[in-house]
């Protein structure tokens, strides 16, 4: 039974939930954008402040493990769902249509992803996934007069759905050989006729729920609707796909490989190391030549799930540690350059300003802008004195510490190809000013409100990088408690 | 009882398959009313009758229902007008109408078997079992699920607004527009 108890636990979820109600019956009673959008980061703001309460009473609410993983999880989508509604609403100021059902929206993904990253039962995980799935479908979809956008939704929405499938026929696959839901139970030794080796029925349905949760997180045989997504999605929906979206999945993947019995085996670590291996070896040749930002961003994001899984494939204690630290850096990195993405392409005027030649001589126009993305950029590329740097030190260190010389090789290779094109996207920020027309931009509170979140971001990328100890010691502490 | 399961199954099974090699949409919601009959009647057969009943009530009662007005009203070309005569062909009636008289076969089978609670193997799973799970440990999956329909709405909502004054790649209008709606 939930107990009041658990209801305290489960807090910061019962406050994002509760926000989406208000911000419902508030755009039911009377549209107001700005209002909108400060209930929405009030909200969330809360949230993340309930966090020590929540924590404190060590909870165990049915279904779910509020643990380490967990509590990273909450922070993360939190802290990254805040920063997307504060800048989104200059982002928005010049859509003609509804702009407020954009944060209902937003509340709803926070929700799934809060109640993914606590899951631990097959039901809990499927209802907050397609929580998660099924409002980003309405947020890259939200410009539907414009064909790339429309095209986007639905090319999300028909592959995720079929991604789902793959997902459930997963689970009942491993429902049917142990008649049971809950993570820590779904072992083959249940079923008593098993002698010896990994039984074929459980390593299918944990392939099939890898290849499911694959697809999200867009690792390589399962990639091909994310440049299209990423490029057709209005920006701060591409950005939550990129931050929240993937950082919830793979947390629960890491979650599943920890605790199920049925994803222990040594033959499914090696397929995810294949799958690793050719994610960050194949997004990154495949960024190389493109001409668009968001679709840069996209394969780019590929390679670094690819660099991720190998703290999937790593066992032990420190690969808990690794996805968070590594997890933290590319959600900020990626915040800072999506949110400049959404600054320049603001005011809304149907497509986003992705191309590169949108950014030749951004620097001479707006130097702090110029200046985030510079930073972003370099801390994606894992340059030193950005937390980029940190996360990529600590990949290559469990990499060598458990001996995968295939994995580290990828991460080199990846991070020298991928060193070229993030510097060909900064060296054009820095050209010489063209002669087409820069956007015209609207002055304002929303404006300034973006403007401050960037920098808090730059800030934020700087200062990991370069006295990362309180970060590590937070992560080492809740790989302590997962 | 495994006859009626293996039985149902199977006509779900090759139901479904003629709902994706029909040409026709018709033919392809009549086949997909059997397939989730078949399905309703697996559930039966497990065990878990009420899922059995929701099967028929909410997927091969309303939501098919839906199905057919939508494809009614939306199938208007110029061939589906001569549809008169080729009802009466066999072909197009003749395989719903045997997967059903095996769906009703293995349903006389089963009543006359008799005591239903005797024919099945499983744990018989009721009304009361289920919501006293869902509305129990499984609250939480509930409330969630209720989000999912209010998240599912919204965007429907949203992508399928006729009103909207026009997209905004035209830029004439956009700059005018504050931050006030």
């Amino acid at each position: 039974m939930l107990t009041l108890t658990d209801l305290v636990g489960l807090l910061p979820l019962v406050i994002v939930a509760a926000t989406a109600i208000l911000v419902m019956l508030g755009i039911t009673w009377q549209r107001h954008h700005s209002g909108t959008a400060a209930l929405t980061v009030g909200g969330l703001a809360l949230a993340l402040m309930s966090l020590p309460l929540a924590w404190a009473v060590s909870a165990s609410p049915p279904l779910m493990m509020l643990d380490g993983i967990a509590l990273m999880g909450t922070v993360l989508t939190l802290a990254s769902a805040l920063a997307i509604a504060a800048m989104s609403p200059h982002y928005l100021t010049g859509y003609t249509g509804p702009q407020e059902e954009f944060y209902l929206l937003l509340l709803c993904a926070v929700t799934g992803a809060l109640g993914l990253v606590a899951s631990n039962h097959m039901a809990m995980l499927f209802i907050s996934l397609e929580l998660l799935s099924m409002p980003l479908y309405g947020m890259v979809a939200y410009r539907f007069r414009t064909e790339r956008s429309l095209e986007a939704g639905i090319k999300y929405l028909v592959l995720s759905a079929a991604a789902t499938a793959f997902l459930l026929f997963g689970m009942a696959l491993l429902y049917a050989r142990t008649g049971q839901l809950e993570f820590g139970a779904l072992s083959a030794a249940l079923t008593p006729a098993l002698t010896g080796g990994p039984d074929p029925w459980m390593l299918g349905g944990a392939v099939l729920i890898v290849v499911g949760l694959g697809f999200k997180l867009s690792i390589m045989p399962f990639h091909l609707w994310t440049p299209d997504v990423y490029q057709g999605g209005i920006a701060p929906a591409t950005l939550v796909l990129a931050t929240i979206s993937k950082l919830a999945v793979f947390l629960v993947l890491l979650r599943l490989m920890m605790v199920v019995p049925a994803f222990e085996s040594e033959w499914l670590r090696n397929l995810i190391s294949l799958l690793a291996f050719i994610s960050m070896v194949g997004g990154n040749l495949l960024a190389l030549f493109q001409l668009n930002l968001k679709r840069l961003l996209g394969y780019s994001s590929i390679a670094h799930l690819g660099y991720l899984l190998i703290a999937v494939v790593v066992e032990g204690p420190l690969s808990v540690e690794t996805s968070g630290v590594y997890l933290f850096t590319y959600v900020v990195a990626t915040l800072g350059a999506f949110g400049v993405i959404m600054h320049v392409s603001s005011p809304h005027h149907g497509e986003d300003a992705a191309d590169l030649h949108h950014y030749r001589g951004l620097f001479w126009r707006s130097p702090w802008l110029a200046a985030v993305m510079t930073l972003s950029l370099l801390s994606l590329a894992g340059i030193p004195l950005t937390a980029g740097f940190i996360g990529k030190f600590y990949i290559i260190a469990l990499g060598v510490a458990d001996s995968r010389w295939w994995l580290v090789g990828g991460v080199v290779a990846g991070s020298a190809v991928g060193l070229f094109y993030y510097l060909r996207v900064m060296v054009t920020l820095y050209l010489p000013e063209p002669g087409s027309q820069p956007r015209e931009s609207i002055e304002g509170r929303h404006k300034r409100v973006g403007e401050l979140t960037l920098m808090v971001i730059a800030v934020l990328i700087l200062l990991l990088g370069i006295y990362p100890v309180p970060m590590i010691d937070w992560m080492a502490a809740l790989a302590r408690a997962a | 009882m495994e006859l009626a399961f293996y039985l149902s199954g199977l006509v779900a099974v090759l139901a479904t398959v003629g709902v994706i090699t029909g040409t026709s949409p018709v033919h392809s919601v009549v086949y997909l009313i059997v397939s989730l009959i078949a399905v309703a009647l697996v559930f039966f057969a497990l065990g878990a009758p009420f899922a059995g009943v929701l099967e028929i009530i909410i997927y091969a009662g309303a939501i098919m229902v839906l199905f057919v007005f939508v494809v009614m009203m939306l199938n208007l070309r110029a061939d589906a007008e001569r549809t008169p005569p080729l009802w009466r062909q066999p072909i197009y009636w003749l395989g719903p109408s045997l997967l059903a008289l095996a769906l009703l076969a293995a349903l006389v089978a089963l009543i006359t078997a008799g005591d239903i609670e005797m024919a099945i193997d499983g744990e018989l799973i009721t009304a009361r079992a289920i919501g006293l799970t869902l509305f129990g440990p499984w609250l939480m999956v509930v409330e969630l699920s209720a989000i999912l329909l209010l998240a599912a709405l919204v965007t429907a909502s949203h992508v399928g607004r006729r009103s909207d004054p026009g997209h905004s790649s035209t830029p004439r209008n956009a700059p005018n527009r504050g931050d006030t709606p």
